[in-house]
């Protein structure tokens, strides 16, 4: 670096430091202006991702069903649920239904795994507690009004099969056989006793069902034939989705996977919504913000007309002039780029955790784009005046007042 | 050979003649005093020959080059090696400090040299005050920073504009000490001014009148 | 002669004044804009939310109770059914005007081919007139709005407004590939009182259930089923307020409510106040709220409203920021100017109420013009993101003028120091 650079350097610093009160001005306007950038920018490329994770709340988007007639197994529910990424995979719940009796009105039984329920339908109101294990049920409010069930009571499901010689009765832990008197078949009585844990409330025909364990259909039943059908919920668009659907579909597997078309069209719809709203907010604030930064550098350049007049009459060339403002101003902007953009995460994380109370992705990217939107927007706002002032005949500037 | 010569000199702002067809010779070495009072031209003189103004008509001759045939690059180029400025508001860069605001003179014409930069300010007077702030400084101190920034390369004029007009008269005296002694060191120099005391101490007083010379003598008083 | 300096100011720096009125205008503007998006974003996301269809289900009460029913046949299972008169009371009641769409449903087997298919009656996109009280309610609903999300794959929408006659369907496409047929083609449907030849105009693509039923009109359902003039469900799709502590506890019961609470309760939107409302309307129905839909609503909405009140909020810093930085900015330019009317003789006192005199007429005007300027942004961003108008409050017209006054002040205030510091030798010996 030899004796001129050194020049350079010091001009530029001396009018960094001991301008101290202008360039606090104009440095807290690009620091503004980068905190906005950056702050927006984040919320902006992070909100679809949160956002997402919100619409979850509408429960399940997938449902597995079985492809044939057969039914589908806890091992092909696992299979299939792989090939989602597991940070996207909320939760997935099996469910199987039985048609059975209680006091002789028909009702349905459903098989569920209780602590994966909430996650695909995190929508269920439940008065009481959610049964955490077998022997307790969670019966839809329409069906425990009209049996006049409340939380806390109990009561025993009956599945009467029919007995033949190969029927293995050592599953059952206490059964009784009887003969039917007209034709001679024997029946055996399975009781499930049961006790009511909870009332579930979703306003839908959820409320007409009986909710019990996996295990305890099964033993009810007398069989583990697997489910009916599984209900998957996951944090990716349509799209997105639809790819992983795809390559669930073209697996071997025996399962077909269909998304919830109700969630996953009108998610993509609100979403595509609130991305653009968020996306048109910013770049409306952004834009008037750098018109905001812009004019505080004009009038801060502008104020120095005359100290450029001066260089001039010194024999500066028009161009060093420029490049020594605009080192300025690189500066500036860099400083401000650099501490607008860690306010800005600040700001940022802080929306985050407030609105999603989850942090926010820290995009390390945005440190050099809020550098160089700030030094861009400084340096060309500085350029503007400088050019009208080296234009401008040193005489006239170093004359007038 | 003279170092300045205005041939047929105009300079016209609309109808208004600022200059009218003025033609001055000056000599190496020589301490010229302009006067006249306000609108007499002089200012505009002073920017035709520090090459910041261009004549509307007639020639000027530096050195016996036409320099208003230059080129407004040629022209910054030759007016940074040839001539130093001294200006009545001192016009030096606040936030840089007494040095720093020499060096920036030599840093557009070569290259900064703090050394000679200090030298120059010691001519003046001023090396213990060389690290103050301008707004540190009074007045008098703030026009001989000014001074030194304008001879420390060396120029060949020195042209001065009202240079004490912002000043008090002991100041005022210091001011002119220094231009004896540039002048006695061989500096040509032109000084514009309206009071009579500082065009009194130069070698030779022209005098402008609504943009003409109205006289041109040599100062009977002047002392060598 | 006040008034004077102060129009001479304006005279000669115009261009400085032009950039701080500039710079309170797009500050202005910011808040302008971004208040009533503010404010007007939770109805704009509530309407896009119905998206989701219904939020509200309304069924008959049945108030009959099962436990002396135990020995009841299972094919004996009544059927209950509410009067489609009924149906005009929802325009009736005091939120009538947040149900944005609903729409009957009455469900029965028929067999098409020996296939046992679900038909379903309803209204597509009806329209509906209801007199009570000499007043005509109108309204045109119907499940067009209450199923966004089906994909039409062949044919189009049932339009009951251009087909004559009701004997139209639309079917599911499960049940159009078991049946083999596509739109245009006719099929025969045998329901409990009588066969009726449907024409299918559209096939759908839902991705649940109903891609196995049968949509017609209302008419032409109660007819096949034999259940002339009534209905088994009404699907509702109502804007509603996000629940807080006060619907919470009124959804426990109503009658507990203070006087007060039940007000305001009533007087709000919530999902349990509409359907509060709708079964006072309607004393045979029982109104409930389709959790999945109405609890999620109110989540995206509450999130959605905090994560815009918080970008309004930085942008209000930004801008606030961003005004009071250059009236400092371009005070503290003039110091010479200033200094040199101290140096004249002016008293602290005058030159400070001529610099902010001058400096509020500046931002008056800047915030008037961005005030309209921000009008124009929340229109743009209105009708780029929702197509509809953003809806102008007037609190923010003066929100805005008080912001911007402040602000214009809280930035004076350096440069109101800076001129009582001020020593006029010092600036204009200075240069500067």
């Amino acid at each position: 670096m030899n004796k001129k650079h050194r020049m350079f350097v010091r001009m530029v610093l001396a009018s960094l430091i001991r301008r101290r009160s202008r360039m606090i001005v104009a440095l807290l306007a690009v620091v503004v202006g980068a905190t906005i950038l950056s702050g927006l920018g984040l919320i902006y490329y992070d909100v679809p991702r949160q956002m997402s994770a919100q619409f979850r709340s509408y429960g399940a988007n997938v449902i597995f069903t079985p492809s044939g007639d057969s039914y589908i197994t806890d091992d092909e529910i696992k299979k299939a649920v792989s090939v989602f990424p597991s940070d996207k995979l909320e939760g997935y719940t099996p469910y199987r239904y039985e048609n059975s009796k209680l006091n002789n009105l028909p009702v349905t039984l459903a098989g569920t795994d209780f602590s994966s329920v909430l996650k695909t339908s995190p929508y269920w109101h439940i008065s009481g507690e959610l049964p955490d294990g077998n022997g307790k049920t969670l019966v839809g409010k329409k069906l425990a009004e009209k049996f006049g069930f409340s939380t806390g009571d109990s009561f025993s499901m009956l599945n009467s099969f029919q007995v033949t010689d190969d029927t293995d009765l050592s599953v059952i832990p206490d059964y009784e056989i009887y003969t039917d008197p007209q034709t001679g078949e024997k029946y055996c009585d399975h009781m499930l006793d049961l006790s009511l844990s909870g009332i579930l409330e979703t306003g839908g025909p959820e409320e007409e069902y009986i909710y019990v364990t996996l295990d305890d259909l099964s033993a009810l039943m007398r069989s583990d034939r697997g489910c009916d059908l599984a209900e998957v919920s996951v944090a990716a668009r349509e799209e997105e989705l639809k790819g992983y659907l795809d390559d669930i579909n073209n697996g071997s597997g025996n399962l077909t996977a269909k998304p919830v078309k109700r969630v996953t069209a009108s998610e993509s719809t609100v979403l595509s919504k609130l991305e653009s709203l968020v996306l048109i907010v910013t770049a409306v604030v952004l834009a008037l913000t750098m018109i905001c930064v812009a004019t505080t550098m004009m009038a801060v350049i502008a104020e120095r007309r005359r100290e450029i007049g001066l260089r001039k009459a010194l024999g500066a060339l028009d161009s060093s002039i420029i490049l020594e403002f605009l080192s300025e101003g690189l500066v500036l902007g860099a400083v401000g780029g650099i501490t607008g953009s860690l306010l800005g995460y600040l700001f940022a994380n802080t929306v985050s955790m407030n609105v999603f109370s989850s942090a926010i992705t820290f995009r390390p990217l945005l440190i050099p784009v809020a550098i160089i939107v700030s030094v861009a927007v400084t340096g060309l706002a500085c350029l503007i005046p400088i050019r009208s002032a080296v234009d401008v005949d040193p005489a006239l500037v170093l004359k007038g007042e | 050979m003279k170092l300045l010569e205005l041939k047929n000199v105009t300079k016209r702002y609309g109808s208004l003649y600022a200059l009218d067809k003025v033609s001055l010779g000056i000599e190496k070495g020589e301490w010229i005093a302009i006067m006249g009072p306000s609108g007499s031209g002089k200012s505009t003189m002073m920017n035709i020959i520090s090459c910041m103004d261009k004549p509307t008509e007639g020639q000027v001759f530096f050195d016996g080059k036409d320099i208003t045939k230059y080129s407004r690059r040629k022209l910054t180029e030759f007016h940074r090696d040839k001539i130093g400025l001294v200006f009545q508001q001192f016009h030096l860069i606040n936030y840089l400090n007494a040095v720093e605001n020499v060096m920036v003179a030599q840093y557009y014409h070569s290259m900064p040299d703090e050394k000679e930069a200090l030298e120059a300010l010691e001519r003046v007077g001023l090396k213990d005050r060389a690290k103050h702030l301008p707004s540190q400084l009074s007045g008098g101190e703030q026009q001989r920073v000014c001074i030194a920034r304008a001879l420390i390369n060396s120029p060949e004029l020195i042209l001065a504009d009202e240079p004490t007009g912002n000043l008090d008269e002991a100041n005022e005296n210091i001011v002119l000490d220094l231009f004896r002694q540039l002048h006695k060191d061989g500096t040509s120099l032109i000084v514009v001014t309206h009071d009579p005391e500082v065009g009194e101490v130069a070698e030779r007083v022209v005098r402008l009148e609504h943009g003409k010379i109205i006289s041109d003598k040599k100062n009977s008083g002047f002392a060598e | 002669m006040f008034f004077r300096m102060i129009i001479g100011a304006f005279r000669r720096q115009w261009k400085k004044m032009l950039m701080i009125a500039l710079t309170v205008a797009l500050g202005a503007s910011i808040a302008t804009a971004m208040l009533n998006v503010m404010l007007d974003v939770g109805d704009k996301i509530n309407e896009e939310l119905k998206a989701y269809g219904s939020n509200i289900t309304v069924v008959p009460n049945s108030q009959a109770v099962m436990s002396d029913l135990y020995d009841v046949e299972e094919d004996e299972k009544k059927d209950e059914y509410l009067a489609e008169e009924t149906l005009g009371e929802f325009l009736t009641i005091f939120w009538a005007n947040n149900i944005t769409d609903f729409a009957p449903v009455l469900d029965t087997v028929v067999t098409v081919d020996g296939n046992e298919v679900q038909l379903i009656g309803t209204w597509f996109d009806h329209h509906f007139e209801f007199k009570k009280k000499g007043t005509v309610y109108q309204r045109d609903t119907g499940i067009i709005n209450l199923r966004s999300w089906w994909d039409i794959t062949d044919g189009e929408w049932l339009d009951e407004a251009k087909l004559s006659g009701d004997d139209y369907a639309m079917i599911g496409k499960k049940l159009s590939e078991t049946l083999g047929v596509k739109a245009g083609d006719k099929i025969k449907v045998k329901g409990a009182k009588g066969t009726e030849e449907l024409e299918i105009t559209g096939i759908f693509e839902s991705g649940d259930d109903e891609e196995n039923c049968i949509f017609t009109p209302l008419s032409a359902a109660q007819r096949i089923s034999g259940a002339e003039g009534k209905y088994k469900k009404a699907e509702v799709s109502a804007i509603t307020s996000p629940d807080d502590e006060l619907a919470v506890k009124a959804a426990r019961n109503p009658d507990l409510l203070s006087g007060d609470e039940y007000d305001l309760w009533y007087c709000t939107a919530y999902v349990s106040s509409i359907c509060f409302q709708i079964q006072e309307a309607i004393p045979d129905a029982s109104a409930r709220a389709v959790r999945q839909i109405a609890d999620s609503e109110g989540k995206i909405l509450e999130k959605t409203e905090l994560l815009m009140a918080l970008i309004t909020l930085m942008s209000l810093i930004g801008a606030t920021l961003g005004i009071s930085n250059l009236v400092t900015s371009s005070v503290m330019e003039r110091s010479a100017e200033l200094a040199l009317m101290k140096a004249v003789g002016a008293k602290n006192g005058q030159i400070t109420l001529l610099v902010l005199t001058e400096i509020i007429l500046t931002a008056v005007v800047g915030a008037a013009a961005g005030y309209f300027m921000g009008y124009g942004f929340a229109q743009v961003i209105g009708q780029s993101v929702f197509s509809s108008a953003i809806e102008m409050s007037g609190m923010v017209a003066f929100l805005v003028t008080v912001l911007i006054i402040a602000v214009t002040l809280v930035g004076s205030i350096p440069a109101v120091r800076m001129i009582l510091r001020l020593r006029p030798s010092e600036v204009l010996h200075g240069g500067h």
